[in-house]
């Protein structure tokens, strides 16, 4: 009974029976329902046998032949009803649990540091999320309503078959040994070649990404033969592996599925039938139960033997499911939680950071951010600038040392608390795929107009909003394409409604033509007015008139001080500037003077 | 649903068309067979074994033929998967080869690689899983059907009737689900847009997490998508319903006639040889429902099955770009636009009005203007990303419809933002843009496009793999990269998308030497965003909304006093700004 084992194997039920434990009770229930169910609508072909046996007993039976007809059409359409029933409780329990899920997963991640998105593709996510669960649904709403169904049939065959006759039940039984002969040779010989086959199906997957991916290069270099040749060899190769993966099962599968073929199941019961009423075993009319009933034990007999595989299936889909739920989160620390800070002061002390502890990305970095000052961060690429910037966003938590906002651990502080406090503007603007109102209002979803409004204005956008038919309604992406620029104006429009004291700004700006990168400049320059603000440069002369520069170098803070004292150095900074050329190149002079 | 299966087989069909003839030949013989357990019954019942016997042998010659026929069903059921795989996925291959390069948007791509494995795996895996059963479950009770009306005409007539009734049921059912359907996979997309927003967005939906608006959008989508979910199975199980019970309730109308009848026996003189007849119909009969009930529990499966081969058909619907039958070769680097008008699809707005230009062969074109006045699509229509919806693009002084798509592309070489790199080496991808590059070649432009710096800090250099897509590099290394892939390459018409941002340095650097050594020597058209490129150009085009607006030379345009003037006038101002000054200051500075 290679389905009992399946079932029972605790490998692969650890994990799923995790995943489903909310809805354990019901997942029975719905199987029990079916296999009554299943069991009660076999009752008509006993009532065929039962009549049959009335009327060939002579004429005067017949009159109960009607009661008889009647009680198995009622077994027949309650059974029908339960089956139904059994299903939709599953498929509701699985409705249940597929949404529980997917919110448990969305709350989860909703927590987890943010490096975990980042060192993973959006795909990926959406595959736990959307992908994995889909697999459990095929497993929760038709698995266990499927093998109560086919455990009720077989079970309620045998048994009836048996009180109808022992030695004619046994030889009924006669192929489907045979048929679990066959069929576990088949998976031996699947089991074999199944490394390959995987192996086969993931450089088939890569072909394909590659060749859909690459063929706008590969047109515009004139090559697509070159191309097309390694996908061509790509499918030839799998269309070979699935040949020889499929030969060996083929044949077995086949053998299998004959084997327990309805017309196979009715020719050993007739000829054994025969046989037996030669010998004086049983009565002609006898060998019409097993003619009736024995045939139909092929279907679901057939559906165990395959459901297996879905529970495989579902097995690594509740493993990843459970890997999510279980990712770490940033913990806010359980002493002195939701503590507020006392104002917009921020302190790093001996910040470090890595991935890795062999490589450092910051070490030993420690400078105050004064209210209302702007303290620029410069360096190299690699230097360590972004870190910086996402650790005092709290993307991540620091590996040694500590950040404060107004004397209170960022550790320490509710996540709506912090983001209130501190905003942000980075080259990577994202926004919802929503109306433009709500983009803007995204962290103050109450805000009212007039608000949106005037933060809008700020960042310059407002006019550009309203030139839009649908005005603050236009959906981004589909109703109104932005610009790069405008895509930052926006999101400068939404941190500004937030309107936190603390800015971190990164001063690249993407905008893709000269108006729009004015306009930028100038949301930006109202928007920090006033504000706490920490700037990622990558021109230092964005940033020479900041009170504070810190020049970055290998994760460690090289150089402080203003422009002046650091060109005084004569050090790494005084370097930057002279390599940065920001003395004016001949070809702008010359532009310059028309 | 067969046509496309048809379509997508091409000439493969024929395995397909041997397959169903197998299994039209498998299910017929498996009724017959079936079908002897009329005699056989009936002499059993009347307690004349060798008769039944006899019509034993013949059973046991329908099983073992059945036996035979099944393992050929199998194998040409395999045979129709295999060409699914091999001859499917070449001719879904080739005939993306032929679309235009503006087709691949990221929604495209997603989709095609999508349909090219998982749903190929699918389809192939419809015959064997899918087809064999189903045909089988129709072609087997039709057989049957024949025997029933020929040995009694009552249960036949019931069975006859019960049969359209049953297909009607089935085509309704499978039409109740079918918009619940379309609702659910509607949301269920929308929700997977959703949660790779959520993952790709994570930084500012969790900054912007006031009032819980970080996850409110994914957890609406979410809620939508289980309601859409319910709805469906509400539909699927009532439809399955319907669908069982119809076939149930033939097969209670089956057993009351026969009930009936012998009911009427039982006052009659009893004739015992009409009453085994009926009950050995009636036997007959559970075997004509029972294969109905299960090609009643696959309607579901059908209705997935649907979705996956509209996906084919609707890739293979999409027209490719025409192809000239006899194709012309371009004369030089020249390239004129004539009264171009462009749109992206009929519904959309023009995104180039009557753009008439003329470039000379080895002359220096910069295109400005505000983003989406047009010269992006500008750029595209010369490489025929797309066809014009109006006038014509030649290269060469051929429209560039007349000309195969290698003509093409040996006539231009492209430096565009999305750099895609195949999985292989550095070297491997530079020699792209020329097959047969001498090793010194390809060093050559790598140092050209900044790419030596990459390779010194690489213990394999050149030969260093770049892992899928170019992901082991970052994005500026692999611009770069695609700088030197096109540099290598020998065409004499160059078109660059220049770097927008002061950010990547490197790869500025880089384009600015590249065109500072071409210039003169090929024909470059650059989408210049750098003061300092447009100052090289020889010819300056202004584009604003699609039109072009000002054509001319650096200091002619600047004195005109117009757009280009007023471009050079926001450059400078955005140069001078320096943050920490007060608002407004930036802008005169």
């Amino acid at each position: 009974m290679s389905v009992e084992q399946g079932v029972a194997d605790p490998s692969a039920r650890g994990p799923v029976a995790a995943v489903l434990a909310p809805i354990r009770g019901r997942l029975i229930v719905a199987g029990l329902l079916a296999a009554l169910g299943a069991m009660l609508t076999l009752a008509p072909l006993a009532a065929i046998a039962e009549v049959a046996r009335l009327a060939l007993a002579g004429g005067q039976g017949l009159d109960q032949a009607w009661p008889v007809i009647a009680v198995g059409l009622g077994c027949l359409f309650a059974g029908m009803a339960l089956i139904s029933l059994g299903d939709l409780v599953a498929h509701l329990a699985d409705n249940h649990i597929t949404g529980t899920l997917r919110l448990a997963i969305i709350r989860r991640l909703a927590r987890v540091p943010l490096g975990w998105f980042t060192s993973r593709a959006s795909g990926e996510v959406k595959q736990a999320m959307q992908d994995d669960i889909g697999i459990l649904h095929s497993l929760t709403a038709h698995f266990y309503t499927t093998l109560g169904r086919s455990a009720g049939a077989v079970l309620a065959s045998i048994v009836y078959l048996f009180a109808m006759d022992w030695r004619m039940a046994i030889v009924s039984m006669l192929p489907f040994p045979l048929f679990f002969l066959f069929f576990a040779r088949a998976h031996q010989a699947s089991a074999r070649n199944m490394q390959a086959f995987g192996a086969g199906m993931g450089r088939i997957n890569q072909a394909v990404v590659e060749f859909v991916n690459g063929i706008p290069v590969v047109k515009a270099f004139g090559g697509q033969r070159k191309a097309h040749g390694s996908y061509r060899e790509a499918v030839d190769a799998f269309a070979a592996a699935f040949t020889d993966f499929t030969r060996p099962l083929v044949s077995a599968m086949a053998n299998a599925n004959a084997m327990i073929a309805p017309v196979s199941v009715l020719g050993v019961v007739l000829a054994f039938g025969t046989l037996f009423v030669g010998l004086g075993w049983i009565t002609p009319v006898q060998v019409l139960p097993f003619a009736l009933v024995a045939p139909g034990i092929c279907a679901p007999l057939l559906l165990l033997a395959y459901i297996t595989h879905d529970l495989n299936n579902a097995t690594g889909a509740a493993q990843r499911v459970q890997a999510l739920l279980r990712t770490p989160v940033l913990e806010t620390d359980g002493q002195g939680a939701g503590k507020l800070p006392a104002d917009a002061r921020i302190e790093v002390q001996g910040l470090g950071y890595h991935y890795d502890p062999r490589n450092p990305v910051l070490s030993e970095v420690s400078f105050t951010l004064e209210p209302g000052t702007v303290t620029a961060v410069v360096g190299a690429s690699g230097a360590g600038k972004s870190t910086l910037a996402r650790l005092l966003l709290r993307f991540f938590d620091p590996s040694a040392g500590r950040i404060t906002l107004g004397g209170v651990d960022l550790r320490q502080i509710d996540s709506a608390q912090l983001y209130r406090r501190i905003g942000f503007v980075l080259q990577d603007v994202r926004l919802i795929h929503a109306s433009v109102r709500e983009n803007i209002a995204l962290g103050r979803p109450s805000a009212s107009q007039e608000q949106i409004e005037a933060a809008a204005r700020i960042a310059n956008i407002h006019e550009r909003i309203l030139a839009q038919p649908r005005g603050y309604d236009a959906v981004i992406g589909e109703d109104v394409q932005f610009s790069g620029g405008e895509l930052q104006r926006l999101s400068i429009a939404r941190a500004v409604l937030l309107d936190p004291p603390v800015l971190v700004l990164d001063e690249a700006t993407a905008a893709a033509d000269a108006e729009n990168e004015v306009k930028l400049q100038q949301a930006l320059s109202r928007f920090a007015q006033g504000r706490t603000l920490l700037v990622i440069a990558h021109r230092l002369d964005t940033v020479m008139h900041a009170e504070q520069i810190l020049v970055l170098d290998q994760g460690t803070v090289a150089e402080r001080g203003n422009h002046d004292e650091l060109l005084a150095r004569r050090g790494l900074y005084a370097r930057l500037w002279a390599a940065g050329g920001y003395a004016k190149s001949r070809v702008t002079a010359q532009v310059e003077e028309h | 649903m067969l046509g496309i299966f048809v379509r997508l087989l091409g000439a493969d069909a024929v395995f397909l068309r041997r397959y169903l003839r197998l299994a039209l030949v498998y299910g017929v013989l498996c009724g017959l067979t079936i079908v002897t357990l009329m005699p056989i019954l009936r002499h059993l019942l009347g307690n004349q074994l060798e008769a039944a016997g006899q019509w034993l042998a013949l059973l046991a010659l329908g099983v073992v033929v059945c036996w035979y026929l099944r393992r050929r069903v199998e194998k040409a059921g395999i045979a129709v998967g295999i060409a699914v795989l091999r001859g499917g996925r070449q001719r879904l291959g080739e005939h993306v080869g032929t679309l235009p390069v503006g087709w691949f948007s990221a929604a495209n791509t997603a989709r095609l690689s999508h349909v090219t494995t998982q749903g190929m795996m699918e389809i192939a895996q419809l015959p064997a899983h899918v087809f064999t059963p189903l045909f089988t479950g129709v072609v087997t009770p039709l057989v049957i059907l024949v025997a029933l009306l020929l040995v009694d005409l009552r249960l036949g007539l019931v069975a006859l009737v019960s049969l359209p009734l049953l297909a009607l049921v089935m085509l309704a059912t499978m039409r109740l689900g079918q918009r619940a359907d379309q609702r659910y996979q509607r949301d269920t997309a929308q929700t997977s847009q959703r949660m790779v927003e959520f993952a790709q967005a994570q930084s500012v939906l969790r900054a912007f997490n006031g009032e819980q608006g970080g996850t409110r959008f994914l957890e609406q989508a979410v809620a939508q998508q289980q309601q859409a979910a319910r709805k469906l199975i509400q539909l699927s199980a009532l439809s399955s319903v319907l669908n069982v019970w119809a076939v149930q309730a033939s097969f209670a109308a089956l057993l009351v006639v026969a009930t009936l009848w012998l009911g009427e026996q039982a006052g009659a003189a009893f004739d015992s040889a009409a009453v085994i007849a009926t009950l050995v119909a009636l036997v007959l009969a559970t075997r004509f429902i029972d294969p109905l009930l299960d090609v009643a529990g696959y309607s579901e499966v059908l209705r997935g099955t649907r979705g996956q081969l509209q996906a084919v058909a609707e890739l293979l619907a999409v027209e490719p770009l025409p192809e000239p039958a006899a194709p012309q070769s371009p004369a030089d680097g020249s390239v004129q636009l004539e009264q171009v008008g462009f749109r992206y699809g009929d519904d959309q707005p023009e995104v180039l009005r009557e753009v008439s230009l003329d470039i000379a062969p080895g002359s220096m074109t910069a295109l400005v203007g505000a983003s989406g006045s047009g010269k992006t699509t500008l750029v595209r229509l010369i490489a025929r990303f797309f066809d014009v919806t109006q006038g014509r693009v030649k290269v060469g002084g051929v429209d560039v419809r007349q000309m195969s798509a290698e003509q093409l592309a040996g006539q231009i070489s492209q430096i565009f933002q999305d750099a895609y790199l195949f999985q292989g080496s550095i070297a491997h991808n530079i020699r792209l843009g020329k097959p047969d590059a001498s090793e010194a070649e390809v060093l050559e432009a790598a140092r050209l496009a900044g790419v030596q710096e990459i390779l010194e800090r690489l213990p394999e250099g050149l030969h260093t793999p770049v892992g899928e897509g170019g992901a082991r590099l970052s994005g500026g290394e692999r611009q770069r990269i695609s700088i030197a892939r096109a540099l290598i390459k020998d065409a004499p018409i160059l078109l660059i998308d220049e770097a927008t941002a002061a950010l990547d340095a490197e790869n500025q650097a880089a384009i600015a030497e590249a065109l500072a050594r071409l210039r003169g020597k090929r024909t470059l058209i650059v989408i210049a965003h750098q003061l300092s490129t447009v100052a090289m150009a020889d010819q300056i085009v202004v584009l604003d909304q699609g039109r072009i607006r000002e054509q001319g030379a650096h200091a002619q345009l600047a004195a005109e006093g117009g757009l280009y003037a007023h471009f050079l006038e926001q450059r400078r101002a955005a140069k001078g700004w320096r943050i920490g000054e007060a608002a407004g200051d930036g802008v005169t500075a």
